[in-house]
């Protein structure tokens, strides 16, 4: 054995022990100070069984979910102490500025102050106005995420509940079926990435198969991957393949627990296939497209591996949490990159409670309705 | 239970530490973090190998981190659990200014090693050390300065009758060969053999430096960029970029590949790293030449992409690490082209580093004399992605109707901005 390579990370294993052996005495210690105070043995031995989970949540956590936030309103860059700028950061990504344009065809920049770059035009005739921004990279991405979000989810869901209603059928080889269909969501989103850039390269499979149309129409090949208006459609596209497998076995799951009484019942009152699916299916489904809706959109407003692996034009923007890590790593503005981080995660919680406080009209509990 | 648990917390402790005093005493291991992939790794462990050997105060362990290198090595840094050497690229360095890496003045190794060796700061082409210094500090030892040169496929020549590049030659006569070669081989009405390719490599700083410009001025206080030399050049840059008259569109590019359309002998001419490997593929005879010289100044400048080995400031074993990086360079020095050391700027040692660019030898080193680094300052990451956004992207790209004076006197101020 190299005793010189071995007493370099003996520190590092010491350590590793030390914790470990930390871990358990705290863990006896909770089981002891439970019997102590009269609980049961098993539920004290519950206890200090997760305490290790506790502890590793407090410290990996919730601390740096807290240290996040302070560090957001510092200019921290990895290197030097943490300078407290107070709400700085915050107050440059919302430096938003909208301008009326003298003419359709004015340049962003002359309508724009100093530092600002356009995110958005709208014009009507010869006249409009132009939204920018001081970091108008953000709001791209954050505009391009929004879109992503808002578009994909509702597909995917419609998408899922359609393979998941499918694959509820009698036919043959149901099992080889399910199995294809759950196939794409256990491959590594990084290989699909790259695969699905090949696809969409301007010589790709995508448009080798839209080309006899383009021809026809006399149309270019599209540009999927440099044309910024594109560029929200690429990731759409691509976003449905991975949807499909897993929300349909959640949904396929919550379709076989409907009890087949209330189809009969259906049928007794003479109703027909679509009032199955819409008296019968959607409500019973509903707590499980419920648990789907939000996940999916956290998911979506969380996109980072197809941005990492597929260019976006810089027009376009790109996707939040690969915008983050831009900022983050490439720049070393830690602080700026908190921010940002706060800024997607409020959205998150905005957009998931609006959800929830909708879910009272459109789902259904079984349980609650028959308690109530 | 209580007695069996004291027990066996307190033997393994005692185990532990005293495993650890007893190996004290051996060598102490030098850790380098580099971002080698497996080929390059095991190059560079054979060269770790025979410094191991040779030495009985420390031995070098050798930590590859092939991918996402510089977003971990700043994690390591900035938590403290970092390697003793670190390899940077010229970018890279700019973390310098930070105080993250040890001072080569407290190096003994540094300050005291002979003439012409890998610690002798002298023998280093001023321009790359410049990378590494900071507030009149030194803080990493470049391996690396390879200079831009022009790869050109003889065949494409001779098939058009035109003469290879010679020494003298100009933007113009660069421009002119490059349409020349720009051709219909096929005769189906589509070009399918271009003279050149740009997709936003080569940098365009060769021809601005070339013309007189400057991207930074050498006291980092201003951004001359719409100064009518830097003007020239960069607007030189982009008459060879995606221009249909003699370089490929960015949708060809994009399809065929930038480096494969040249190895498919489709592009003439390829301005490429000295230590590529174009001048080797086989099927093609490839020649090498300096980039085209500006035909007012004559000036073959070219740009030089570099890396150094830098010491982690928090290591424990500072004078071993300093030791540890004079060896490693001076091993590195003689395995990667081209050396940034001018006392080893000739041909016998650039062909003994590397024998396959024995043919193309002579030229590589003649551009390295003319070759300059990027001027790399503390905050450089933000100031070259605000270039590349507002400057450099929208022109190369055609995003805005805006000459390049005209853009350039609009973002100087941002740019400046951002200086230290």
């Amino acid at each position: 054995m190299d005793l010189g390579v071995l007493n370099t990370y003996l520190p590092t294993l010491i350590r590793y022990v030390l914790v470990a052996l930390g871990l358990g005495a705290v863990m006896l210690l909770v089981y002891r100070v439970q019997l102590r105070f009269g609980i049961k043995q098993e539920a004290a031995a519950g206890r200090a069984l997760v305490t290790p989970w506790v502890i590793g949540f407090l410290v990996f956590n919730l601390f740096t979910i807290g240290a996040s936030l302070y560090l957001s309103f510092t200019d921290y860059n990895l290197f030097r102490a943490p300078e407290w700028v107070g709400t700085d950061n915050y107050a440059d990504l919302f430096d938003i500025s909208a301008v009326p344009l003298e003419s359709a065809s004015q340049r962003s920049s002359d309508a724009l102050p100093r530092r600002h770059d356009e995110i958005i035009r709208v014009t009507v005739g010869d006249s409009g106005f132009v939204v920018g921004a001081r970091e108008s990279d953000f709001w791209r991405s954050m505009r391009l995420t929004v879109i992503y979000a808002v578009v994909t989810v509702p597909l995917g869901l419609a998408g899922a509940l359609g393979v998941a209603l499918l694959l509820n059928q009698k036919v043959r080889f149901i099992g080889l079926w399910r199995v294809l269909y759950y196939l794409p969501a256990v491959l590594p989103a990084v290989a699909t990435a790259l695969l699905w850039r090949w696809m969409f390269s301007s010589s790709g499979i995508v448009n080798a198969a839209l080309s006899p149309f383009l021809n026809f129409f006399g149309l270019p090949a599209p540009q999927w991957m440099t044309n910024p208006g594109l560029s929200p459609v690429l990731f759409i596209i691509i976003s449905l393949w991975g949807v499909f497998g897993a929300n349909s076995v959640i949904l396929l799951a919550a379709l076989k627990g409907i009890p087949k009484e209330l189809y009969e019942a259906v049928d007794i009152d003479g109703g027909a296939d679509w009032a199955k699916f819409r008296h019968v299916t959607l409500p019973m489904l509903s707590p499980a497209l419920f648990y789907n809706l939000v996940t999916s959109l956290i998911g979506a407003l969380q996109a980072f591996e197809v941005a990492a692996f597929i260019p976006t034009p810089a027009d376009a923007g790109t996707f939040l949490n690969w915008q983050i890590y831009q900022e983050a790593f490439n720049f070393r503005n830690m602080g700026m990159a908190s921010a940002m981080a706060w800024i997607l995660l409020m959205l998150i919680i905005a957009l998931t409670a609006l959800v929830f406080r909708s879910s009272s009209a459109w789902v259904f509990y079984q349980g609650a309705r028959e308690g109530a | 239970m209580k007695r069996l648990t004291f027990t066996v917390v307190t033997v393994l402790t005692l185990i532990a530490l005293t495993f650890s005093i007893a190996l004290a005493q051996d060598p102490v291991t030098i850790r380098i973090s580099t971002w080698a992939g497996v080929d390059e790794a095991a190059e560079l462990q054979g060269l770790i190998d025979e410094i191991n050997a040779s030495q009985t105060g420390y031995q070098i362990v050798h930590e590859p981190i092939p991918s996402e290198y510089f977003t971990q090595v700043q994690t390591q840094l900035a938590g403290g659990t970092g390697a003793d050497l670190y390899w940077m690229d010229q970018n890279q360095m700019a973390i310098a200014s930070e105080g993250v890496f040890l001072p080569l003045s407290q190096c003994d190794a540094v300050t005291n090693a002979a003439p012409m060796t890998a610690g002798d700061l002298s023998d280093y082409y001023p321009g790359i050390l410049a990378v590494n210094q900071n507030d009149g500090e030194t803080y990493g030892l470049p391996w690396i300065a390879q200079p831009v040169v022009v790869y050109f496929n003889r065949a494409l020549f001779d098939a058009a009758g035109l003469d290879y590049p010679q020494d003298g030659w100009t933007w113009d006569d660069f421009t002119e060969t490059a349409m020349a070669l720009t051709q219909d081989t096929d005769g189906d009405g589509e070009t399918d053999q271009w003279g050149f390719i740009n997709n936003g490599w080569p940098p365009p700083t060769i021809f601005i430096w070339q013309a007189g410009g400057e991207l930074i001025s050498p006291d980092f206080a201003s951004v001359p960029i719409d100064s009518p030399e830097f003007v020239r050049g960069f607007e030189f840059y982009l008459s060879t970029a995606f221009n249909p008259e003699l370089s490929p569109s960015r949708e060809i590019i994009s399809e065929q590949g930038f480096n494969e359309m040249f190895k498919a002998g489709v592009i003439a001419m390829f301005m490429g790293g000295a230590a590529d490997d174009l001048d080797r593929v086989e099927g093609l005879d490839v020649g090498v030449i300096h980039v085209p010289a500006n035909p007012e100044t004559g000036s073959i400048t070219t740009f030089a992409w570099n890396a150094s080995t830098a010491i982690n400031a928090n290591t424990a074993h500072p004078q071993e690490a300093c030791d540890a990086l004079v060896a490693i360079t001076e091993a590195i020095q003689g395995w990667k082209i081209v050396s940034p050391r001018i006392s080893q700027a000739s041909v016998e040692h650039l062909v003994a580093s590397e024998p396959r660019k024995e043919a193309n030898a002579e030229a590589i080193i003649a551009a390295a004399a003319d070759m300059r680094a990027l001027p790399i300052f503390g905050n450089y990451a933000e100031f070259d992605a605000l270039f590349w956004s507002e400057f450099w992207g929208p022109l190369l790209n055609g995003e805005t109707d805006l000459s390049v004076a005209e853009l350039a006197a609009e973002v100087r101020a941002d740019l400046e901005d951002t200086l230290p």
